[in-house]
């Protein structure tokens, strides 16, 4: 009884969410659009499917648009150069474009250049002693990751943070009477602050392609569902406060989070010497392990996959596919002895532990049921 | 004698047990102590924090996507799942505790970790048992106070919950130990969860709930005794061992009045 009025009050708790942000979008004006794209690309059905097969779709949402990140932008500001129509000079978006936005810190226009330099100097980035990367074509782009994300709605189904937001906005408008402005500032704002994706999204994100054997094999990298094993990801499945996902181990402290580098970097916070700081205090941002010694944090977080079993078997083990024989040569390299003497252990108590239910179970089962006929023959 | 008929709770067997079993409805009855208050109560904890720590233990592994419907819950839920398994673990070790201070210093408990005690009959036990259940033997064997069954459930739940309770004190102690003793210790507590869960199930659930005159449940957990006719069949030896001495009948044996109104107190009998 009580489980299933709990249940429809979420029923109820989420058709109320739909219903509200649905209000919050279409109270916000949407942007005038000064270059007429809308005049064709207002049209819901506006698309095409592209040499490759792809369907593309050219709609824009006016009010979605207007309410993203992007949305006081011109469309020109990003897509650059389009002077005819039909578009046939059409370049790919290059998020390093000025985009003709003053950037008040420093008055100089803005553009995201900043961030795509960390990020090209992160274990994602093309390139690599002045060369590209053998299958550079794999590495994820601005785009893989960030979309036109919309603001979070500026008003929202739980009405204290409402009527914050709204106590907020009235002092911001004491002095910046243009409310559109306001708003939009205001939003970018609070939009900062918060966790713009939640453990579980960032996972997903990751796992999009560190779960693919195939292209993890490419570039010598074993795949990590073995993450999943791990009490971190527990906490994560149920959506615990702070439980720890991929950016928080792997990004360094006080570091952007394009700047994420491989763990034989010393500046990488899963390198061996800042394992300590890692696990117990996080720069003073997050205590997970307050009391954490060296002997706990250089253990290994993500369970034992791939590279360890290669390691532990036969040294001249010959693998199918010359990628795979990269994962092999690395393995060699990376797994120390005392790991794969560790993996083994584990192995062995898991076999042992297997058997044992096997046979332990097993010889119940059978047991009992005898039991069960010798019992009933007998009283019948 | 009078004195102690009052203070003992009344019983009855007359709707748990197969017809054969069934006596007559009024009149003292001789029944047979197998579990004591204290061995009783020891039992109910148990088995209340045993059936937390599956829940709550178990609830770790549920896959992400059959958590979706928590929600924004999951973060609270997570916590007093936490919450919960350390509390039944502690409570759990606790008992463990009390329990081995129980066998080394309490006449009872001596008496029980004596008659618990392996012996070779048990082996020449367990193989006539199987041979009487595969129809090579007409009956089965002469049963002292506990059998081989119970001697190896008693083994097992030994060394399971000191395995566990070890285990899941490192487990809570994490940041003190090598991340290699805390791999360990999740990989046997995962393990051993699994196998004390099925062994529970199949061996102690069957022998009180499903077998043959037991179902629905083996009332004995509640009240402690057993009837004669029940004495006679299940544990021959110790019952002639009982009937042969006057201080084993002092311990062992009680008289109880037959009457419904004990169990319906406790809402068995309707």
């Amino acid at each position: 009884m009580l489980s299933s009025v709990f249940f429809y009050s979420i029923i109820l708790a989420l058709i109320c969410s739909i219903f509200f942000v649905g209000i919050g979008f279409a109270q916000s004006v949407a942007s005038p659009d000064e270059e007429n794209c809308l005049f064709c690309h207002r049209y819901p059905q506006m698309g095409r499917y592209d040499e490759t097969g792809k369907k593309r779709v050219f709609y824009i949402n006016e009010k979605m648009f207007a309410n993203s990140v992007h949305g006081h932008l011109k469309c020109t500001s990003c897509h650059v150069g389009l002077d005819t129509i039909p578009h046939t000079n059409i370049e790919k978006v290059d998020c390093s474009t000025k985009c003709h936005i003053v950037e008040p810190s420093t008055n100089k226009e803005f553009s995201h250049v900043n961030m795509i330099e960390k990020y090209e100097a992160s274990v994602h980035g093309k390139m690599k002693n002045g060369k590209i990367k053998p299958h550079a074509e794999d590495l994820p782009t601005c785009k893989y990751c960030h979309a036109n994300r919309m603001y979070n709605p500026f008003r929202t189904i739980w009405g204290k943070s409402e009527a914050l937001s709204r106590e907020t906005l009235t002092r911001c408008m004491g002095c910046h009477t243009q409310e559109q402005w306001a708003k939009r500032f205001y939003s970018h704002f609070t939009h900062r602050m918060r966790r713009r994706r939640s453990q579980a999204e960032i996972i997903a994100l990751c796992t999009s392609c560190h779960e693919d054997r195939k292209k993890m094999a490419r570039h010598g990298l074993e795949t990590i569902e073995t993450y999943k094993d791990t009490f971190h990801f527990t906490q994560v499945k149920y959506g615990v406060e702070n439980a720890p996902d991929c950016i928080d181990c792997h990004v360094p402290v006080n570091y952007s989070t394009h700047y994420i580098r491989p763990k034989t970097d010393p500046t990488s916070p899963v390198y061996i010497t800042n394992r300590v700081m890692t696990c117990s205090n996080q720069g003073g941002l997050k205590t997970c392990h307050p009391g954490a010694h060296a002997e706990f944090a250089s253990g290994r977080v993500h369970a034992y996959g791939i590279k360890a079993k290669i390691a532990a078997r036969d040294k001249k083990i010959k693998m199918p596919s010359q990628a795979e024989n990269l994962v092999a040569e690395r393995a060699q390299q990376e797994i120390e002895n005392k790991e794969i003497f560790h993996y083994q252990v584990l192995k062995i108590i898991r076999l042992f532990y297997q058997m044992l239910i096997a046979v332990v179970v097993g010889s119940m089962v059978i047991h009992q049921m005898l039991d069960y006929i010798r019992t009933k023959k007998r009283h019948h | 004698m009078e004195k102690e008929q009052e203070t003992k709770i009344k019983i009855t067997d007359v709707k748990m047990s197969d017809s054969s079993f069934k006596t007559e409805l009024d009149g003292d009855k001789l029944y047979f102590i197998r579990l004591n208050l204290s061995e009783r109560v020891q039992h109910l904890i148990f088995v209340i924090c045993f059936i937390v720590l599956v829940i709550t233990g178990f609830m770790t592994k549920i896959s992400k996507d059959m958590l979706g419907f928590l929600g924004g819950a999951g973060n609270i839920v997570f916590y007093y799942r936490s919450l919960l398994h350390r509390t039944a673990g502690v409570i759990m070790i606790l008992t463990s505790l009390y329990h081995i201070y129980y066998l080394i210093f309490k006449p009872a408990g001596r008496r029980l970790l004596f008659d618990m005690m392996p012996r070779v009959k048990d082996i020449t036990d367990m193989i006539s048992n199987i041979r009487y259940y595969l129809g090579l033997e007409d009956s089965p064997p002469e049963f002292d106070r506990f059998s081989y069954k119970h001697k190896l459930e008693y083994g097992a739940l030994f060394a399971g919950t000191t395995l566990m309770s070890v285990t899941g004190v490192l487990m809570w102690t994490e940041q003190d130990w090598s991340k290699f003793l805390i791999d360990i210790s999740t990989l046997i507590h995962g393990m051993e969860a699994i196998l004390a869960c099925l062994a529970i199930m199949v061996w102690h659930l069957y022998e009180v709930h499903l077998r043959p005159h037991k179902f629905p449940i083996d009332h004995m957990w509640l009240t402690g005794v057993i009837d004669e006719e029940e004495m006679k069949e299940e544990y021959p030896i110790h019952y002639k061992k009982i009937m042969n001495d006057p201080e084993l009948q002092k311990i062992y044996t009680e008289v109880r009045v037959l009457t419904d109104q004990g169990l319906k107190k406790i809402g068995f009998v309707k």
